[in-house]
């Protein structure tokens, strides 16, 4: 094709965009919802992962050693669990300093400590923590297997919630997100429809008079793109300001930033690029899918 | 060139359109073709621009075999056809000019050409101070006569008029069928469907009558009137 022809096509799709702007203004709005919905579902669940995530990253596995097992060979055990998989953090807790640090916890009940004189009633511990709490029982087990171990701590009902709970998450959003997509791709192209079909004359005659598909599809598409890609410029915009809003209320709640821990609600600084992204290929994209898709049943003459 | 061998339409509803129809047009003829509502003339059109496919036969236009003609090539062939219809189909959002131009736009034609031969064809068919109208501000014969030059525009081998004097008054269909008239005699191949026998009968000609699907008739007749 020649550049005049690409150049009469882009504005032909521009010019079109102008004179069904009502149209094109509902299909705009609607492109902004379904946008806006998508992505502020997908920021909860990324925030909502990122909660678990924390949660999940607080939970230890403490591992108590049998009293009286030398030095090497806690050394050796440490190693050990270093070396399995799944292991994010080994920590190792020697019961001389649990017992100073329980004390200076307890300080007001000294005559309790003073009964029990030097006898050091706690044993060595390790704690661990892992990297994917759903293998937690695979890695206990592992655990289980070495030497000199007395008991393993795990809060194994409370990990399996958390799996279950993202698990169930995971689902929910992409059922959501999968069916808002379709949704607004119908919607689309119903409400291009209509002005497809203000416009069928015009696709006959140019089939009549030998334009190729493309050349009929290529306008269409134009419009429905730069439709899309305002809405969602609109969506990228709206999103910014009612997160980062949400996101200060949020931050003002210190107790509970404490349950959630301070480090899992994400910043918009921090996604704004990928959210810019998504939303202006998103938008362009289903815009022009959408458009092209309602032409379809007039080009086949 | 448009050439017919033995060939059949029957629609998926089981009408039989057309019935081992043969027929050959060639270069430079001008071609009525008349017969009932419901005979098969639509349909014969139809068959040309390849808008639907023979049950069987053969059919060959301006060289193009069209059973063998791919969908994709199907453009190319219409771009040798110019084709006029009873409803005249101009876009009521577009002035007489850019309904012309338009034509030569969707088939990426050089500006260059089409600013020369939009006017030129504007003087063809008598609409030169018209360039600005819109249809709806023009008369039956006036917008007739624009979709004749739509038709002309790109300058091809065989224009195809389905009843184009169907909602025109009588007095101006004469000067539609002169018009088509006049560009035959440029060498542009015309075959005009219609049933209206007054017309038939004053201008002469080659006449092809289709009765239920059939070729009835196929005779070159004197006119009454030239
Ligand atoms: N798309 C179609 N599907 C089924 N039958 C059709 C279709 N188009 C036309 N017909 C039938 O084919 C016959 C010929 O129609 P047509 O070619 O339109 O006649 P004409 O143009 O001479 O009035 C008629 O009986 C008509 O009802
Ligand atoms: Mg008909």
């Amino acid at each position: 094709m020649k550049l005049s022809g690409v150049h009469y096509l882009i504005e032909q799709g521009i010019e079109n965009l102008w004179k069904n702007r009502m149209m094109s203004f509902a299909s705009f709005c609607v492109l902004l919802v379904s946008l806006l919905l998508v992505g502020t579902s997908v920021l909860a669940y990324q925030n909502i992962a990122s909660i678990v995530g924390g949660v999940e990253s607080q939970n230890e596995i403490i591992i108590y050693m049998i009293d009286g097992t030398d030095a090497e060979s806690l050394n050796q055990t440490g190693n050990q669990i270093r070396h399995l998989p799944n292991i994010a953090d080994v920590r190792f807790y020697s019961k001389e300093e649990e017992y100073l640090a329980l004390k200076e916890r307890m300080a007001e009940y000294d005559v309790l400590f003073d009964a029990l004189g030097d006898d050091n009633p706690l044993v060595d511990s390790f704690r661990v923590k892992v990297q994917d709490i759903s293998q937690m029982s695979r890695t206990i087990s592992q655990i289980q297997e070495l030497d000199n171990i007395l008991k393993i701590n795990a809060p194994y009902e409370f990990v399996s919630f958390l799996t279950q709970l993202r698990t169930i998450l995971t689902w929910v959003m992409c059922a959501l997100i999968g069916a808002m997509v379709i949704v607004s791709m119908v919607i689309i192209s119903n409400t291009t429809r209509t002005s497809v079909y203000s416009r069928r004359e015009e696709i006959h005659i140019m089939k009549y008079v030998g334009a190729t598909d493309a050349f009929i599809r290529f306008p269409f598409f134009i419009e429905g793109m730069i439709t899309g890609f305002f809405a969602g410029c609109g969506a990228l915009v709206i999103t910014w300001l009612v997160y980062d809003a949400l996101v200060k209320i949020l931050e003002n709640q210190v107790t509970l930033l404490n349950i959630i821990g301070i480090g899992s609600i994400i910043h918009f600084n921090a996604v704004y690029l990928y959210a810019a992204a998504a939303y202006l290929l998103g938008g362009a994209l289903i815009g022009a899918l959408g458009s092209v898709f309602s032409i379809r049943r007039y080009i086949n003459v | 060139m448009v050439e017919l061998n033995d060939v059949s339409v029957t629609y998926s509803s089981g009408v039989d359109a057309l019935e081992h129809v043969s027929l050959k047009i060639n270069d430079g003829d001008f071609a009525f073709v008349v017969g009932a509502s419901g005979a098969g003339k639509s349909t014969l059109i139809k068959l040309l621009l390849k808008e639907i496919e023979a049950t069987s036969g053969t059919v060959t236009v301006n060289g193009y075999q069209l059973n063998r003609l791919k969908k994709k090539k199907i453009p190319e062939l219409r771009r040798t056809i110019g084709i006029v219809f009873q409803d005249f189909r101009l876009i009521s959002s577009m002035t007489v000019y850019e309904n012309i131009a338009f034509v030569l736009r969707v088939i990426d034609a050089p500006k260059k050409l089409i600013k020369k031969r939009v006017p030129y064809v504007m003087g063809l068919v008598g609409l030169q101070d018209k360039a600005n109208s819109y249809p709806h501000e023009l008369s039956g014969g006036e917008m007739q006569r624009v979709a004749i030059a739509r038709a002309l525009v790109n300058d091809p081998q065989l224009i195809i008029a389905d009843e184009p004097t169907g909602n025109i008054d009588p007095e101006l269909s004469y000067e539609i069928v002169d018009l088509l008239k006049t560009i035959n005699r440029q060498g542009t191949t015309i075959l005009m469907v219609t049933h209206e026998h007054d017309l038939v009968r004053r201008f002469g000609g080659r006449i092809i009558s289709i009765t239920a699907g059939q070729i009835d008739f196929d005779e070159i007749m004197e006119g009454t009137d030239i």
